[in-house]
C-alpha cells in the first residue's frame, strides 16, 4: 500500500472570531512490507490558514448566515480547492455563538456547504477536547507525564481540558472571555455586557451600563472576578461567592491532580507581564484579563506549558485532532460508507459475556432505548471485545448482535459493530455469515467509545483497509 | 544447600519482590535469613504450591530497587516484552530473572522437541502424513528430510485428499507443536468462514497434517494436489517471548526448488501477537486475492501496489 492522504477541514464559528483551516492527514501502514497492516495517521500538516475574521453577526441574537458562507467559499477559492476535494473535517461553533438564535440552522447548512462529509458539532465538552489538543496540551500531557489542563480563553467562554497522557480526564466551561464587555477604542464607550456580567455588576453594586464611557480603574472590580473564578476553576486561590454564577455547564471534578496549565484562545495571546499602553484597543477588555491571568496565582503555583496554538487552537483542533482511523483488519459491505452522526450504544463488559440468548435479548432492549417517538433510530453497538477470542466466542458475539438487531435488520439499517479489541474481521465475516444475503454492515475495531458518544465514518482510506472516524464526545461520566 | 533450603530462599525473594513496600528492601541480608527459619516449618505444613512465575506479565514486572521514575519505566516497559528494570544483585540478575529465563527458556525447548498432540489431527478430521524424516533428531539436524514426501505418501495424498482444489491447507508442526495446539483448532473455522465471504472454501478433511514439517513442504503438496493456492499453517521457532507463535506461509502454484520471494506469510500469530481468529479472517482475504490474482508474495506485492 502507497501511503495515503486525507484533506480535512476544520471550521471554527467562535464568539469574536471566525477561522478555517485545511490541513492534511498521511495514512501510513507502518507494519513491515510482508507483515498484517498496521495503519495509522502518521503526519498531520496544516496547508491551509484563513484570516482570522469577527464573527459576522445579523444582530446581537443571529449569526449572518449569508458572510460566512461567503467566507468559506472565499477562503477555499483562496487555497484553491474545490469542497469535493474535502474528505473529512468539523464545523464547530462555540462560545456565546453556539446560543444564537440561529446557531444549528447556520452550523448544519454550513456543514453540507464546506463538504459533503463534514460534521457539525457543538457543545463544551467537545470543544474543551478540541482545543485541548489543538494547544497540544495531551502531548505535553504525555511527554511530561503530568496531568495537564489547557485552558482555552476566547471572547466568550473558557474552555477546560484536562489531560493525562494522550487521554482526556474531565473537561468544563466558563462564561468567561475577552468579550464579554465590548468597548469602542475612540470613546471608550460600552456598547455590549454580557448578560452574567450585567448580574455581577448588580450584585458588587457597581454602576455601570450599556452607553457609558468608563475607565480602566472602574472595570478592574469586574475583572478581579473573573480571574478570582478562572483561578478557583482549577482549584486555586480562595473561593470566590460568584464561582457558580459563571459555570456554563459544569466544573471539573476537584478529585483529579493538575500539576500544569497551558493557554489557548485569543486571550492567552494577551497574558503580558507588562500592561500595554492602549489596554482598551482590541475594544474588549481582552487585555485587562490577559494581564490579571498573567498575575494571578496560576502562575504562581502551576508549572505553565507553551502551547502550540493559541487563537488557532480550536479551529487546528477541529481540522487536524478530530480524524482519526479504525484498526487495520476490519470488514464493510461497499456503499454504504459515510455514515454520520450514529450515536453510540455500548453493551456492558459482563452483558458482553452472557450466553448466545441473553446477549441477544440485551442488545435487543437497549436498542429499544434508542426509540424516539416509537421510531427507531439505527445506532452503532459498540463492545469491548475479548483479548484473543476463540472462535466460539466470535460465534457468540455473531449470533447475539444478528438475534437482538432483529428490529434494524427488519427496517434494513446499516448494521453498525464496533468493538475495541482486535477481532472486527473475524466478527464480520461471522456477521457476513448471519445476515440476510447482501445485507449492508460495518464492522470496525480499536476504536474507543462510550455511551453518549457519536461517530462519524468516511469513505475507506489506504486502499480500502481503514475507514476514517471522528468521535464525538459529548459527555463525561 | 538442600533442597528445602532453597525454596524457602526461593519463597523469600518471591516475597520480597510482591512486597512494594520500600521497607522489605531496606531490610538486610542477614536479618531476611532469620526470618527464614520458622517460615520453613511453616511451608513443610501447609504444603502450598509456589506460584507460577511463568504467569507474571513481563511488562508490568519491575524489580529494580530504588528507581528514579517508576511510573516512566512502566511506560517504556509497557511497549515491549524485552527484561528490561530486572535489577541486579552484584552483577548478576536477580533470581526472580534468571528463574524466569529458564522456565521460558524450557518451554521454548519443550515446544520443539515434543510432538503435536496425536489426538489434535484426528480431532480436526486432518489427512494425517509424515515427511522423510524418522525421528525429532533427525528433523532438526537434517532440514531436507523435512521438506520431501516418501513416493507412498504422495500416493497415499494423491487418493485421499481431493484434487486440483482452488485452496490446499496444510498443518504442520514445524519449530512448535504448542503454536499448533495453541492456535490450529481457532484458526481453521475462522479461514473457513472468511472463505465464505468470497465464495470459496476447504473442507477439515483435505487439510494435509504433516509431521516433521519445513515450510518447503507446501512445495511438493502443490505439485502432487495440483492446487491452486497453498496455505501452509507452521508452528515458529520458539523464543523467549512466546513458544506459541505461528506463521502462514502462501504461495500461488508452488513448485519444488522455485524462489522464497514467492511465498506471502503472515507471521506473529499467538495471543500477544495477532490473535489465531482474526488472523484467520485476515488469511482468508488474502487467499481470495491470491486466487484472483493469480500471484503470490513479492508479484502479489507489486501487483498490489500498482493497483493502489
Amino acid at each position: 500500500m502507497q501511503d495515503d492522504q486525507i484533506l480535512s477541514v476544520g471550521i471554527d464559528l467562535g464568539t469574536s472570531t471566525t477561522q478555517l483551516i485545511l490541513s492534511r492527514l498521511t495514512v501510513k501502514n507502518f507494519a513491515a512490507a510482508f507483515s498484517v497492516p498496521r495503519i495509522n495517521i502518521s503526519k498531520k500538516e496544516v496547508i491551509f490558514q484563513s484570516d482570522i475574521i469577527f464573527t459576522p453577526l445579523a444582530s446581537q441574537n443571529e449569526i449572518d448566515a449569508d458572510a460566512i458562507t461567503k467566507f468559506v467559499a472565499d477562503q477555499y477559492r483562496a487555497a484553491g480547492i474545490n469542497k469535493s476535494d474535502i474528505q473529512m473535517g468539523a464545523v464547530i461553533i462555540t462560545g456565546e455563538t453556539a446560543r444564537k438564535e440561529n446557531a444549528s440552522a447556520v452550523t448544519q447548512a454550513l456543514s453540507g456547504y464546506a463538504g459533503d462529509f463534514v460534521v457539525a458539532t457543538a457543545g463544551p465538552d467537545l470543544e474543551s477536547i478540541i482545543a485541548g489538543k489543538g494547544a497540544g496540551t495531551n502531548v505535553t500531557a504525555t511527554k511530561r507525564r503530568r496531568n495537564v489542563v489547557n485552558m482555552d480563553i476566547g471572547g466568550g467562554t473558557s474552555n477546560l481540558g484536562l489531560f493525562s497522557d494522550e487521554d482526556i480526564l474531565d473537561t468544563a466551561c466558563f462564561d468567561i472571555g475577552g468579550r464579554l464587555i465590548k468597548i469602542t477604542p475612540s470613546t471608550k464607550e460600552i456598547t455590549y455586557i454580557s448578560p452574567k456580567v450585567k448580574q455581577l455588576i448588580e450584585k458588587l453594586n457597581l454602576s455601570i451600563h450599556e452607553g457609558m464611557t468608563i475607565t480602566t480603574q472602574q472595570l478592574q472590580p469586574i475583572i478581579d472576578v473573573l480571574v478570582n473564578v478562572l483561578e478557583n476553576s482549577i482549584g486555586v486561590g480562595e473561593k470566590s461567592p460568584y464561582f457558580d454564577l459563571f459555570i456554563t455547564n459544569h466544573a471539573l471534578h476537584p478529585e483529579h491532580k493538575i500539576d500544569g496549565v497551558t493557554f489557548s484562545g485569543g486571550v492567552a495571546d494577551c497574558l503580558n507581564e507588562e500592561l500595554p499602553a492602549d489596554v482598551l484597543r482590541y475594544g474588549d477588555i481582552g487585555l485587562l484579563l490577559g494581564y490579571g491571568v498573567r498575575h494571578s496565582r496560576i502562575f504562581k503555583d502551576k508549572t505553565i506549558y507553551p502551547s502550540v496554538e493559541t487563537i488557532r487552537a480550536t479551529v487546528v483542533g477541529a481540522g487536524s485532532h478530530t480524524t482519526d482511523v479504525t484498526g487495520s483488519t476490519i470488514a464493510y459491505t461497499d456503499g454504504i460508507l459515510p455514515l454520520r452522526n450514529l450515536p453510540i450504544l455500548k453493551i456492558t463488559k459482563s452483558d458482553e459475556n452472557l450466553a448466545e440468548d441473553e446477549l441477544a435479548q440485551t442488545v435487543e432492549e437497549k436498542i429499544n432505548w434508542y426509540k424516539v417517538q416509537n421510531e427507531l433510530t439505527n445506532v452503532a453497538l459498540a463492545f469491548t471485545g475479548k483479548h484473543s477470542p476463540s472462535f466460539s466466542d466470535i460465534q457468540r458475539y455473531a449470533a447475539g448482535i444478528v438475534k437482538g438487531a432483529q428490529v434494524l435488520i427488519d427496517k434494513h439499517e446499516p448494521l453498525i459493530i464496533m468493538v475495541h479489541e482486535d477481532m472486527a474481521k473475524a466478527l464480520g465475516h461471522s456477521l457476513f455469515a448471519k445476515l440476510p444475503e447482501h445485507y449492508p454492515f460495518v464492522c470496525i475495531d480499536s476504536v474507543k467509545v462510550e455511551n453518549g458518544d457519536y461517530i462519524d465514518l468516511g469513505e475507506p482510506v489506504a486502499g480500502g483497509e481503514v475507514l476514517p472516524v471522528i468521535v464525538k464526545t459529548l459527555v463525561f461520566g | 544447600m538442600d533442597e528445602k533450603d532453597l525454596k524457602s530462599m526461593i519463597e523469600n525473594i518471591l516475597a520480597d519482590m510482591t512486597d512494594d513496600k520500600k521497607a522489605a528492601a531496606t531490610t538486610t541480608t542477614t536479618d531476611t535469613r532469620s526470618a527464614a527459619t520458622p517460615a520453613t516449618n511453616d511451608s513443610t505444613v501447609s504444603g502450598d504450591v509456589l506460584d507460577d512465575i511463568t504467569k507474571i506479565d513481563l511488562k508490568k514486572q519491575f524489580l529494580q530497587d530504588d528507581p528514579h521514575d517508576r511510573e516512566g519505566y512502566l511506560k517504556i516497559k509497557s511497549f515491549t516484552p524485552a527484561r528490561l528494570g530486572m535489577g541486579r544483585v552484584g552483577t548478576r540478575y536477580k533470581t526472580a530473572s534468571v528463574l524466569r529465563f529458564r522456565a521460558d527458556h524450557a518451554a521454548a525447548q519443550d515446544a520443539v522437541f515434543s510432538d503435536v498432540d496425536p489426538q489434535l489431527p484426528k480431532d480436526m478430521g486432518f489427512f494425517e502424513t509424515q515427511t522423510t524424516c524418522t525421528s525429532k533428531d533427525e528433523f532438526l539436524t537434517r532440514p531436507d528430510y523435512g521438506r520431501k514426501f516418501s513416493d507412498e505418501t504422495v500416493a497415499a495424498i494423491k487418493k485421499n485428499v481431493t484434487p486440483n482444489p482452488k485452496i490446499q491447507m496444510v498443518v504442520g508442526d514445524g519449530l512448535s507443536s504448542a503454536a499448533i495446539e495453541a492456535n490450529v483448532k481457532e484458526i481453521i473455522p475462522a479461514i473457513q468462514q472468511g472463505l465464505k465471504v468470497y465464495g470459496l472454501g476447504f473442507e477439515t478433511k483435505d487439510v494435509i497434517f504433516v509431521k516433521y514439517a519445513r515450510v518447503g513442504a507446501e512445495d511438493q503438496i502443490g505439485e502432487v494436489t495440483g492446487a491452486d493456492v497453498v496455505c501452509m499453517l507452521v508452528g515458529e521457532r520458539p523464543g523467549l517471548v512466546t513458544a506459541k507463535s505461528m506463521s502462514a506461509y502462501i504461495a500461488y502454484k508452488p513448485t519444488i526448488g522455485m524462489p522464497e520471494a514467492n511465498r506471502t506469510v503472515v507471521s506473529n500469530i499467538h495471543d500477544g501477537g495477532m490473535p489465531a481468529v482474526e488472523a484467520g479472517a485476515y488469511i482468508a482475504e488474502l487467499l481470495d486475492k491470491m486466487v484472483r490474482l493469480k500471484k503470490s508474495g513479492i508479484d502479489l506485492k507489486a501487483a498490489e501496489n500498482a493497483g493502489a
